[in-house]
Formats: C-alpha cells, sequence, structure tokens
C-alpha cells in the first residue's frame, strides 16, 4: 500500500481554503513528499461552495485523488456536502462553536477561536494548517520555517501570531488519531523537482524564451498566467498590457512579435473565438505569434471557473481558410513549460502560429514533478527572434535592396527581418501578396502563396512527438489527450493491476502530426476515448486522419476534473461488455 | 536628403481616379521628406478599407493588417521597438466603426504614433454604405430611408478622451494637411488627424465643393489650440455650417508622458534590444 493520504480543505470562497492548502502543500513540498493539489470553485468572490483537495504521496503521483481521509470543513454546510466522499476511516475537522454530539469521525474545533485567543482572528487558516501538519505527523519546526518564509516579510508581529496560532493548531491536532496508513517521512528537501501550477509554469515557460511583450485581456483560467508573468515584472524586461479587449491583445502581439520581440497572447475558448481573426492574421503575413487556450466549458460563458477540454477540433481549424499551425497539448507542469518553448521556438521557425492547450484543470492545480525548468542562457535573442531559413537550393545573393519578405523557397519559408533595423524593407498584407509584400489579386502568385505556406508542414510534422504508448502487448487502449494525461495513467495501472490487458495513448503533440505512426499503434487494438467532452473530439480527429474509429469512450464533461476513479468504474463497465 | 520621390514604389494604384486620398498620399510623402525620414525608418501600418490600402501604394516598411485592428497591431509594434516612427492610416469605418473601441484605448494609452483618419463619411472599398461619420438621414443603397444614427464625433471624442494633439485636414488643402502630418510626428504621444476627404464615386452629398464651402482653417484666426475648451467648442459646431480645421488641440502642459515614458523598462530603451538575461531569470526560479 502507497504512503499517502488525501486531505480535502472545503468552504466558502473567501475563506482562505487555498491559503490553507498552499501551506500545506509547501510543508510537505519541502520535506520531499509529492503533491497533486487540485483547487475546485465557483465563478464568485464570496460564499458558496469551494474546494482544494490535496492528494500528499511519498511515491511520485501523476494524478489527483477524490475522497479525501481528512476533510476539513471551514463550515458546517462543507461537512454536510462532503462528508459522503470520505476514505474508509476517514474524519472530518468541523469548524465550529457549537457544542452538541458529534459522530466520533468528527472532530469539531473553532479555528477562529484559537486563532483569536493566539492573538488575531486573521490567522484561524494557519491554525488549521497547524492541526493538519500535527494528524499527519510533520514536525512543527517545518511549519515554523515555512511560515518565517511566508511571514518574515510582513514583520515580526505577524509572524509571531502566525506562529502562535499554528502552534494552538498543532496541539489540538495532537489530540486526534488519524486511522489512515499515511506517515509523514521526510525524504529529503525537495530538490530535483518543481511544485507549481500549470500557469505558473505556462508563464516561466514563456519567460525561458524570451517572451517580453504578454498582453491579454482577464478570462478564467487564462488569467493566472498573465499575473504570474507580471509578477517579474519589476525584476525582468517585459511588458505586461491588459489589452481593451482579445481581439486588441492578439493584435499587439503580433504587432510586437512583427517588430521582432516575442509576445504571448493568453486566454480561454471565448477569448480565442476573438483571438481567431488575429490567428489568421499572423497565418496569413507568417508572423510568429503563440496563443495559450486555457479551455473551460461552453460554449459562450459556459462555467467560468470549471474545466473542459471541448475546444480541440475548434483550436486546430479556427479562423477562416485554412493555413499551417502547431497545436501542443501539455498534460503536466514540466510539460506545459516545455510546451511553451517548444511553441515560441517553432512558431519563430516556420513563421506559423503555435497554441497550446491548456485547461481549468492545469492551468489552477499545483503538482510536484521529478525534473527541471530548463532555462536556456545560450540561444541568443537575435537569432531566436529574427531566424533565418534553413539554406534551401536557392542560393541567390540577397541584398538589403533586393530583399523580398515573401521570397519563394524550397521549404516555404522565407527569411524574416525586422521593420526599421536594416535598409531592408520589410512589407506586409492581410490580403494576398506578392513576394514583396505588396497587396495582389494574381491567380497564378495566390495560388503560388497558398503552396508557399502549406509547404512548410511536411517539416513542421518531423518536429512534433509522438503520443506516448503504453504497452506494445495491450489489446485495448485508454485514449486521451492533454491534461487528461494523469488520470488515464493511473487509471490504467489500476487496472492492469485487476487483471484487465489495457494500455494507454496519449497524444501531447497533436498538429500537425505524422499520423502513420498513430495508425501503426491503433491498428488491430480497440481504442477507448477518455476525453473531457461531449464527442469524443480526439476520437473523431483520429478517424479523419486515420481511417480508423475507436470503439467505445468514457467522457466527462460536467466541468468537473477528471478523476482515475471514474475511468476506472466506466472502462471496467465497458470491457465487461 | 530625403524627396517625396523616394516614396514613390511601382505598385498598381487601385483608387478611383480623382480620389481624396490622393493628396493625402501626396501630403504624407512631403511630411517624410521635409522630416528628413527616409523609407527604412518609417512603419506604415494600416487597416482595411481604402484608406488601409495607402501604405502599399509607398516606399518603406508597411503591415496592412485587418479591418479596425491597425492600432492594436501598431501598439505592439511600438511596443517592441520604440524607434520606429509609426503612422496609421485608417478610415472613418475602419477606425470610429471597427476599431472604435481601439481608438478610445489608443487615446489612453497615449501610445507616441500618428493616426491618420481618411474619413469621406461612406464606406467606399465595399460600395457606399453609410458609415458612423455619415449625417443622420443620409440616404444610401442600403439606408434607403437614410441613416438611423447620429454622425460619430471623432475630435470631440478623441479631445475628451484625454488625446493630446487632435487636428483636422482636409484632402483639398494638401500643404496645411502636410504641416499637420509632420508636427503629429513630432509630437510625442498618440497624435491624430482626422481627414475630410471626398469620395467621388459613393458619396454625392459630401463632395469637395461641399467640404470647401465649409471648411475653415484655424490657423486663419488667433485659435489657442492649447486651449481645451474652445477646441471642444470648434468641434462641437454643426458641420453643415462650418467645419473648422488646422491643430485644435495641443496638450502644452509639461510632463504630460507618452505611454513609454509610464514605464520603467520603456523608459530604458527599445524592448527589441533587451533580452531577457537568463541567468537573471534562472536565480528568480523557485
Amino acid at each position: 500500500m502507497a504512503n499517502e493520504v488525501t486531505v480535502k480543505i472545503a468552504g466558502e470562497a473567501g475563506q482562505g481554503i487555498q491559503t490553507i492548502g498552499n501551506l500545506l502543500a509547501n510543508v510537505c513540498h519541502k520535506a520531499g513528499l509529492f503533491i497533486f493539489s487540485v483547487n475546485d470553485f465557483e465563478s464568485r468572490i464570496r460564499g458558496g461552495h469551494s474546494f482544494n483537495i490535496l492528494r500528499i504521496s511519498e511515491d511520485p503521483l501523476i494524478a489527483h485523488s477524490e475522497k479525501p481521509g481528512i476533510l476539513v470543513a471551514i463550515d458546517e454546510k462543507s461537512a454536510d456536502l462532503d462528508k459522503g466522499g470520505l476514505a474508509e476511516g476517514g474524519i472530518v475537522l468541523l469548524n465550529t462553536t457549537e457544542q452538541k454530539d458529534f459522530p466520533d469521525h468528527v472532530h469539531a474545533v473553532s479555528f477562529d477561536e484559537l486563532a483569536s485567543s493566539a492573538g488575531g482572528r486573521i490567522a484561524s487558516n494557519t491554525v488549521a494548517a497547524g492541526m493538519l501538519l500535527s494528524i499527519l505527523g510533520a514536525g512543527f519546526d517545518r511549519l515554523e520555517k515555512e511560515l518565517s518564509e511566508q511571514f518574515s516579510q510582513k514583520g515580526e508581529k505577524v509572524l509571531e501570531l502566525n506562529k502562535k496560532a499554528a502552534f494552538a493548531g498543532f496541539e489540538k491536532g495532537e489530540a486526534v488519531t488519524f486511522p489512515g496508513k499515511f506517515k509523514f517521512e521526510s525524504s529529503g528537501n525537495g530538490d530535483g523537482k518543481v511544485l507549481m501550477s500549470g500557469a505558473y509554469a505556462a508563464a516561466l515557460g514563456a519567460l525561458a524564451s524570451n517572451c517580453r511583450v504578454f498582453s491579454f485581456y482577464p478570462m478564467s483560467p487564462a488569467t493566472g498566467i498573465m499575473a504570474s508573468a507580471a509578477e517579474f515584472t519589476d525584476r525582468l524586461p517585459i511588458v505586461v498590457e491588459q489589452a481593451e479587449d482579445e481581439l486588441a491583445a492578439v493584435n499587439m502581439a503580433v504587432g510586437a512579435s512583427f517588430a521582432g520581440v516575442r509576445s504571448l497572447a493568453a486566454t480561454s475558448g471565448g477569448g480565442f473565438s476573438l483571438m481567431t481573426e488575429g490567428l489568421g492574421l499572423a497565418a496569413m503575413t507568417e508572423t510568429p505569434l503563440v496563443i495559450i487556450n486555457g479551455q473551460r466549458p461552453g460554449p459562450a460563458t459556459g462555467l467560468p471557473t470549471r474545466t473542459a477540454q471541448a475546444d480541440l477540433l475548434f483550436t486546430i481549424n479556427a479562423s477562416q481558410d485554412e493555413f499551417p499551425r502547431f497545436v501542443l497539448a501539455p498534460g503536466t507542469v514540466l510539460e506545459t513549460f516545455f510546451a511553451v518553448k517548444k511553441a515560441f521556438h517553432l512558431s519563430d521557425k516556420y513563421q506559423v502560429p503555435a497554441i497550446v492547450l491548456m485547461d481549468q484543470f492545469l492551468c489552477d492545480s499545483i503538482m510536484t514533478e521529478k525534473g527541471k525548468l530548463d532555462v536556456d542562457g545560450r540561444a541568443s535573442p537575435k537569432t531566436m527572434e529574427c531566424r533565418k531559413p534553413e539554406p534551401d537550393s536557392d542560393t541567390a545573393e540577397v541584398t538589403e535592396e533586393s530583399y523580398l519578405r515573401y521570397r519563394f523557397s524550397e521549404n516555404g519559408i522565407s527569411e524574416r527581418r525586422l521593420p526599421g533595423t536594416s535598409k531592408a524593407l520589410v512589407r506586409s498584407t492581410a490580403n494576398e501578396h506578392d513576394q514583396q509584400g505588396n497587396i495582389t489579386e494574381d491567380a497564378e502568385i495566390r495560388a503560388k502563396m497558398v503552396d508557399k505556406r502549406h509547404s512548410k508542414i511536411e517539416q513542421m510534422k518531423e518536429e512534433m512527438d509522438p503520443p506516448s504508448f503504453f504497452s506494445k502487448e495491450s489489446a485495448v487502449l485508454l485514449a486521451g489527450w492533454g491534461s487528461a494525461r494523469g488520470s488515464i495513467m493511473e487509471s490504467c495501472l489500476t487496472l492492469r493491476s485487476l487483471g484487465y490487458d489495457v494500455g494507454w495513448l496519449i497524444f501531447h503533440d497533436i498538429w500537425p502530426l505524422d499520423w502513420d505512426e498513430v495508425s501503426e499503434i491503433i491498428a488491430d487494438r480497440k481504442l477507448i476515448m477518455v476525453e473531457q467532452n461531449r464527442t469524443c473530439q480526439l476520437g473523431q480527429l483520429i478517424r479523419q486522419q486515420t481511417g480508423i474509429a475507436f470503439s467505445n469512450s468514457v467522457r466527462k464533461y460536467d466541468g468537473r476534473p477528471l478523476y482515475p476513479d471514474f475511468i476506472t468504474e466506466n472502462a471496467k463497465k465497458i470491457m465487461e461488455h | 536628403m530625403v524627396s517625396p520621390e523616394d516614396f514613390v514604389n511601382d505598385v498598381e494604384n487601385k483608387w478611383c481616379p480623382g480620389c481624396g486620398n490622393f493628396p493625402i498620399l501626396d501630403a504624407m510623402k512631403e511630411a517624410f521628406s521635409e522630416l528628413d525620414l527616409p523609407p527604412e525608418k518609417l512603419f506604415l501600418v494600416s487597416g482595411i478599407g481604402q484608406a488601409g490600402k495607402t501604405p502599399n501604394f509607398l516606399n518603406c516598411n508597411m503591415y496592412h493588417t485587418l479591418h479596425g485592428r491597425a492600432l492594436c497591431v501598431a501598439t505592439g509594434a511600438k511596443i517592441a521597438n520604440r524607434n520606429l516612427n509609426i503612422v496609421v492610416n485608417s478610415g472613418d469605418g475602419d477606425c470610429y466603426g471597427e476599431g472604435g473601441n481601439h481608438f478610445m484605448a489608443a487615446i489612453r494609452r497615449n501610445i507616441d504614433l500618428t493616426l491618420l483618419v481618411h474619413n469621406n463619411q461612406v464606406y467606399g472599398l465595399t460600395k457606399g454604405q453609410a458609415s458612423p461619420t455619415s449625417a443622420l438621414g443620409m440616404k444610401t443603397k442600403m439606408q434607403r430611408q437614410g441613416t438611423f444614427s447620429v454622425p460619430f464625433n471623432p475630435m470631440a471624442v478623441a479631445m475628451v478622451s484625454g488625446a493630446g494633439f487632435v487636428a483636422r485636414g482636409f484632402a483639398g488643402d494638401k500643404e496645411q494637411l502636410a504641416g499637420l502630418i509632420s508636427g503629429a510626428m513630432q509630437y510625442r504621444g498618440f497624435a491624430m488627424i482626422d481627414i475630410l476627404q471626398p469620395c467621388v464615386s459613393f458619396n454625392t452629398v459630401n463632395t469637395m465643393k461641399w467640404y470647401k464651402e465649409r471648411v475653415a482653417p484655424v490657423d486663419e484666426t488667433n485659435h489657442d489650440d492649447s486651449d481645451l475648451a474652445k477646441a471642444l467648442a470648434l468641434v462641437l459646431q454643426d458641420p453643415e455650417e462650418t467645419i473648422p480645421t488646422g491643430l485644435l488641440y495641443r496638450d502644452r502642459r509639461s510632463g504630460m508622458e507618452d505611454f513609454h515614458q509610464r514605464l520603467d523598462v520603456l523608459k530604458k530603451g527599445s524592448l527589441l534590444d533587451q533580452s531577457i538575461d537568463m541567468r537573471t531569470f534562472g536565480s528568480l526560479l523557485p
């Protein structure tokens, strides 16, 4: 049995659920434990019902879990709503002043009163964190150290209050016996691992790519990406500009990129709908552009703070007419960091738009992952940003005077220069254009320009990673993409331990792909699609590209995270038929 | 020395003969040569419409973008490279209709660009529908009973929104227009010139003659262009009676900062020349 525990902190919005969760996550991370923490909240600032569910484990985690061993109910409503979902032997810490007989597994305690006697009600979240860590068996010194790091800048008084509050909670926790199996054992200090949200990882990926213009219009769940980048505004040469709307955001990004500075537009499906026009501009004028679409359920406003994977086909086809683009769908925080870096690199190299598909689950979940953020100081920005194409057969000497922005070349890529940086004139139009970049309606040139833009696709395919696949022997594969990765993999491992012959097929890079490679994997196997949309969009795409139809599906489109147990239960039913 | 000839290129012009855009094109060339700006130092950005085509007919850097979005693209480019001399060519439909929100935001940002709005009070490229500046009741093939909306007043909106350089030009007065363009380009901050431009094909009301009977250059009066209230009063007059032209308002207060002066990173220099130092970035990582 794995040494792990799941803690759920539930209450109203504005009660500090995330504060408790983050304290807990940081202490555990620094003790070398692994965290997978999911935030589930409503589109409101106060009230309602929200929760943070943290899975803590001695071994690496690939997914979150649903049933808590410990439920912290900050309000009584949360205890009622959530205790039905407790794991066997689970306990509830109920924040209440009420004196009545509660069942044995419910421990009534008033975080507020304990905080007040420690010096301030404001520290009640710290009381809760202290109590939790004490029950989990962490030493008080760990929490004390974490509090020092978090509160020392706020002054001695604030720090002392929080330490006292934490201790009050810690003492209270010593009287509680947790029947669960978890043993808090430190195995290092978190080195060689990262703990962060997908949104933060995305921002770091952009910064590591020397992206310096971040233009956005606030929209959940992508706002966190821009907020993360904004944390660096005082220390790095970046401009984070809140535009008047998504149309402006994407077109500013295109403008900055055209002038030679890498830029990012991040949004969710609704904003991405508005950005499709700018996406077309980037494509037509072969201007590098990276957009992150943090998906949420739609259409229209949908469920603003919830999760979905229903923009795949839209993203692959967004904007009128047809043009090459990259679509990448990372599944973890480190994958996100590298996917964003890859998007910037490829968008520059091929002068085509690149879209990174994330979702609320990936943006807002915090996870520990083994590995390192690779910040490459070697690539000089000049070569990164004004990339000359690979030499082709046409070796004609190009002078500044004879420079043609859209010169026909064998590989479809023309040399990109920047306006105002040399005597070469950089001319471009969203209308169809000739090699010089001037507006034209010439039929022959039009067809040649379409061919030029499309001729990049074969090389683009070679840049893509094939789906990850396990195992060669399995006759049935659970297939999915993006952030569903972890839940699919964990469910698959569970099913295998139960004797089912099942593997997985997980897509990270989605477009363009070498579909022959995919065909080889899936020929003669049964595919069970696992997707967070109604119509199995990846399944449709696979069928369109390979001619091979999936046989079944596990779908979830209620806006809530995809839990491994949900997949396991549904996949079992399918395979038993 | 740069001459107007330097901006001539061999791209076939696609405007109607006699179009009010031709004198605007000439005035631009004159202003650029007067400022001694060679083609490679200029960056023209435009939207869609007959005005949007303008950069195609000039020899210099250009980005002919999407309907309504020229100001956004230009803003991004200026943020990236503050050394670019950016002129935006737009029209009444492009700037005040499709791009209205961007127009207001560009004024508030006070980004250092020159905006030329070719305002012919009609849609030319799409063949004669009413535009945001068409007079109430103007009849077109599409607005058969006349327009139902009052015209947008770009000058007044620009002034009350905080624009620091608000001018009105007239295609029938090239000399005044060239002077205004050159003044706008020298102004540090957002500078707009709304240019009255007769459309010979689709606007039979606001013709060259119609404009000539109404324009009143303010340089021939003792207009104080630093007086916002007076400038506003001028543009609130009934255009059926008189249309003041020239530099109507210029913010002459000291300390008025443009977008780049408000941001520490852009004050230091062009963003294009500032890269993220990966060692610094690495040291900031968790």
